[in-house]
Formats: structure tokens, C-alpha cells, sequence
């Protein structure tokens, strides 16, 4: 017996829940809509709430692509895809940022800008950047809706007078519209820059604690800092001061993955794969040219 | 079951909401952009966003009673509805659901027909979506209901978001859009 799903794996008043969900969510930037998240046929904490934003979205006309920690290649990205492959025909999947409509991510913004043609889907583990300093969610839902965040700031000055720096390396609290604060998904440093004043719409999607959350293109986006202690991203500047190249494709500008050598020595390689593909193949063809 | 599908009018069918649901999220990610749909704006949009867990009120009758009964969604008095549809053109006399503090998103969305956006009076827009600002013209709208967007939306997070239609094309007015009278 075959059994066939309805396209997109839910049926469509799941969806509908989802696409009225993310138009409030556009509405209010940065506030988190509840919504009924769906049993899917993966974990929670797999990407099931960026998966029920894609599958609520996604129609016989478009390309997708899938992220995982920068990579297309990866075990979350493999699989999200094959399951979007089987339970939604007609779709195309790419690797390649351009050609892609929709582009589902976990944990990473590609590395170039994306247009306003396309929409950009992370995947959320904790959607509340409140939770470190408010346990009871009713307390947090006041907090958010008056824009108090004076004990998230207590916090980050904490770790000024432990350590003299912020030490969030990941999840970095941003502000979006000058309300409220969102907790970014786990992108580094580096890509948290990205979601200000962005050419594409970006959806944020927390499966397992039922939230969803947006930026609008040409929105502001600031992260929480302090006048004397400025945000900054990470540095990929070796002991003598000079800009580690990826040492795949040499590019300079790009988020680097750090690795370990059988010998202990250390490699640093683009996160962004589809990046280090596209800067090799140009560094070739400068060479052949 | 192909068979079936193509019974239903295409109005009805989940590809052809799904297409217009994308333009109307670019709409809303883009206030005062036109998205020209298929189908008749008024009617594809509800179909596209309403079902049995929303309610709506027609405030001036504007959906048969058929396409009401196939919308399968509840009818409520304007000032507790999840969306009202109201022409544009009279005034509004009541008060929508404008959500709380903690739950803003329960703000009504406003669904309003117009006559068209290629003539009539011109606003600037500005806000989150708008990159700088973006003029539009909109023809057939009481401004009064402008006025009146101003004072719900006046306590962010708390507010309303528009939808405007005209024939076959629809442009949102999300609750952080900035708009200025020409």
C-alpha cells in the first residue's frame, strides 16, 4: 500500500495557523507569536520549527536551500532536505545561495547578502532571551511587551566586571525596531550584524517551545552593548595581528571554522560552504584565465 | 482525487493559496508595496488566511453567504473579531480588537476595500519593511479611517494591521508603518 502525504507534509490548516502566525509576527518585529507547533516526523530540537515555516511556505515553483552550521553537506541539512524532497514534489533544492527562493538555516546567515527576493528561515532552540534572567514566562511576556530589559543588561555588565568583555559568543541579544529584544538563534557573532537594516524578509522558528518571530527587511537591529563597551564580532587575527585566510580558498572576509590536526595543530576553513566553493572556483578561473 | 481538485474553484485550492499567501507575507514584509494576486483580492485573501479557528466580521456586507458557509469560520461583532472586512470608503464607527500588552498579537487585522492605488490621495510611508520611505496613492479610502488607525496604534506593541484591496491587487499597512499625509 503507498500511502501519499498532502504536499508539504502538514495539511493546510496547519499551514494556515503558521502563515497567519508569520504575518503578525512581521507585524510586531521581534515580538514571539505562539503558535500550535505540530508533531513532525523528527525530534524537537531537530529543526521542526523551521521546518513547519518552510513547509507552511513553500510551493511547487520554488527552490530550496538547507543550512546546517554553514555547511549543505551536514547530517540536520541532509535530512530536512530529503524530507522536503520526498513530501513536497515539483520543489527544487540547491546548494547555491543564488539560485535559492527560500533558504532554511541552522545556526548560520550565508556569508553574501541576501535580496529581497528571498526569505531566510532559522531555526530556533530558545527563543527567549529573558529566560537567563526571568523564569516565569506570564513576568517575561510583560517584560517584552513594556521593553524592559534592565535586567538583561545587568547581566551583560556582570560579565564586563568578571571578564572586561561580553562573553556571549552565540544567541547575542538583539534589539529589532528599538523594542523588543530577540534572542537571535545560535549565530555567532558575526552574522548578528546581518539581520540590521537586511534586504530579506528573515523567519525565526522554535518547534519545540512553539514560538515565531521575524525581521522585516530594513528593520533595525542592534545588539545590546554598552557606549564604553561596544559590540564586536569575533577576530580571526593570528598571535602577530594578521587576518587568518580560510585555508581551502584563501578568502579573508568569511566566518572560520576552527579544526584539530591529528599533530594538535590548528586548521581554519569557511564555515560557509557554499561560499568556499563559489571564492575557489573564481580563484581558479583567475588562474586559468 | 485529480479529478476532485480540479471540481473546486481555484480560489479554493491550497496551491493557489499558498501562491497568494507569499505575496501577501512580501505585502507585509514590504508595507505599501502592490502585490497583484490571480483572483479577486477580496475574496482569495480570506480564503487564503481564515478557517474554522478565526473569526471575521463583515462589517458591510461584503462576502455571500455561500462564500461565508465556505470559509467555515465565525462570525463576530467587529469589535472582538479576529479580522474585519469593511469598505473602505465609509468611515469606521466602532472599535477593533487591539490586543493586549503581553499578547499584542491579538490586534485585529483590518481587511479594507479601496478602489484603486494608481490615483488618489498620495501618503509617504516609513517603518520597518520601508527602505527610507515609499509614496503611495490610495483612492477610495475615508481618511478617517487613517485617523483612526492612528489612535489604536498608538500604544505599541498594542494595534491594528491593514490589509487594503482593490479588485484583483492588495497592499498592507502593518501596525509599525508610519504613514504622512501628502
Amino acid at each position: 500500500m503507498s500511502v501519499t502525504y498532502n504536499f508539504g507534509f502538514m495539511d493546510e490548516h496547519a499551514k494556515k495557523e503558521v502563515r497567519r502566525s508569520i504575518l503578525k509576527a512581521i507585524s510586531i518585529p521581534g515580538y514571539q507569536v505562539p503558535y500550535s507547533s505540530r508533531e513532525m516526523p523528527m525530534g524537537r530540537g531537530f529543526g521542526t520549527g523551521g521546518l513547519q515555516i518552510t513547509l507552511s511556505l513553500i510551493g511547487a515553483d520554488e527552490t530550496l536551500k538547507v543550512i546546517d552550521q554553514g555547511s549543505d553537506d551536514s547530517v540536520n541539512a541532509v535530512n530536512l532536505r530529503q524530507f522536503v524532497e520526498l513530501t513536497c514534489p515539483g520543489v527544487n533544492t540547491t546548494t547555491h545561495l543564488n539560485e535559492a527562493t527560500l533558504i532554511q538555516s541552522r545556526h548560520r546567515i550565508p556569508e553574501v547578502p541576501l535580496t529581497p527576493n528571498q526569505t531566510l528561515v532559522l531555526q530556533v532552540p530558545y527563543p527567549d532571551p529573558l529566560v537567563v534572567v526571568e523564569p516565569s514566562e506570564d513576568k517575561r511576556k510583560v517584560m517584552h511587551g513594556e521593553a524592559d530589559y534592565a535586567r538583561l543588561l545587568v547581566k551583560l555588565y556582570e560579565d564586563i566586571v568578571k571578564f572586561d568583555e561580553i562573553t556571549i559568543s552565540h544567541r547575542y541579544p538583539t534589539r529589532i525596531n528599538g523594542h523588543y529584544v530577540i534572542d537571535p538563534s545560535p549565530i555567532p557573532r558575526w552574522d548578528v550584524p546581518k539581520l540590521h537594516n537586511s534586504p530579506a524578509l528573515i523567519l525565526f522558528g522554535a518547534g519545540r517551545e512553539k514560538k515565531i518571530y521575524a525581521v522585516p527587511p530594513h528593520t533595525k537591529a542592534e545588539p545590546l552593548a554598552f557606549d564604553d563597551v561596544p559590540f564586536r564580532v569575533e577576530s580571526f587575527n593570528d598571535a602577530q595581528g594578521n587576518r587568518r585566510p580560510c585555508e581551502r580558498c584563501g578568502a579573508t572576509d568569511s566566518f572560520l571554522d576552527e579544526y584539530i590536526n591529528e599533530d594538535g595543530s590548528k586548521r581554519y576553513q569557511c564555515s560557509d560552504s557554499d561560499y568556499c566553493d563559489t571564492v575557489l572556483a573564481e580563484t581558479k578561473e583567475a588562474a586559468n584565465a | 482525487m485529480s479529478n476532485l481538485a480540479t471540481a473546486i474553484p481555484t480560489i479554493w485550492q491550497p496551491h493557489t493559496q499558498q501562491h497568494a499567501y507569499r505575496q501577501l507575507m512580501q505585502a507585509f514584509a514590504n508595507p505599501g508595496q502592490i502585490e497583484a494576486l490571480s483572483e479577486d483580492a477580496l475574496l482569495l485573501t480570506l480564503a487564503t488566511l481564515l478557517d474554522g479557528a478565526t473569526s471575521i466580521a463583515d462589517v458591510h456586507g461584503l462576502i455571500s453567504a455561500l462564500d461565508l458557509a465556505r470559509l467555515e469560520t465565525a462570525n463576530e461583532p467587529a469589535e472582538t473579531a479576529h479580522f474585519v472586512l469593511a469598505d473602505g470608503a465609509q468611515a469606521p464607527v466602532f472599535t477593533p480588537s487591539l490586543g493586549t500588552l503581553e499578547s499584542p498579537e491579538g490586534g485585529a487585522t483590518l481587511l479594507l476595500t479601496v478602489t484603486a492605488f494608481n490615483d488618489g490621495a498620495s501618503y509617504t510611508l516609513s517603518g520597518p519593511g520601508v527602505d527610507g520611505a515609499r509614496n503611495v496613492t490610495l483612492q477610495g479610502l475615508n481618511p478617517a479611517w487613517l485617523d483612526s488607525r492612528e489612535s489604536w496604534n498608538a500604544a505599541f506593541p498594542m494595534g491594528v494591521d491593514i490589509v487594503l484591496l482593490a479588485g484583483k491587487q492588495v497592499m498592507a499597512l502593518p501596525r509599525t508603518t508610519r504613514i504622512k499625509g501628502a
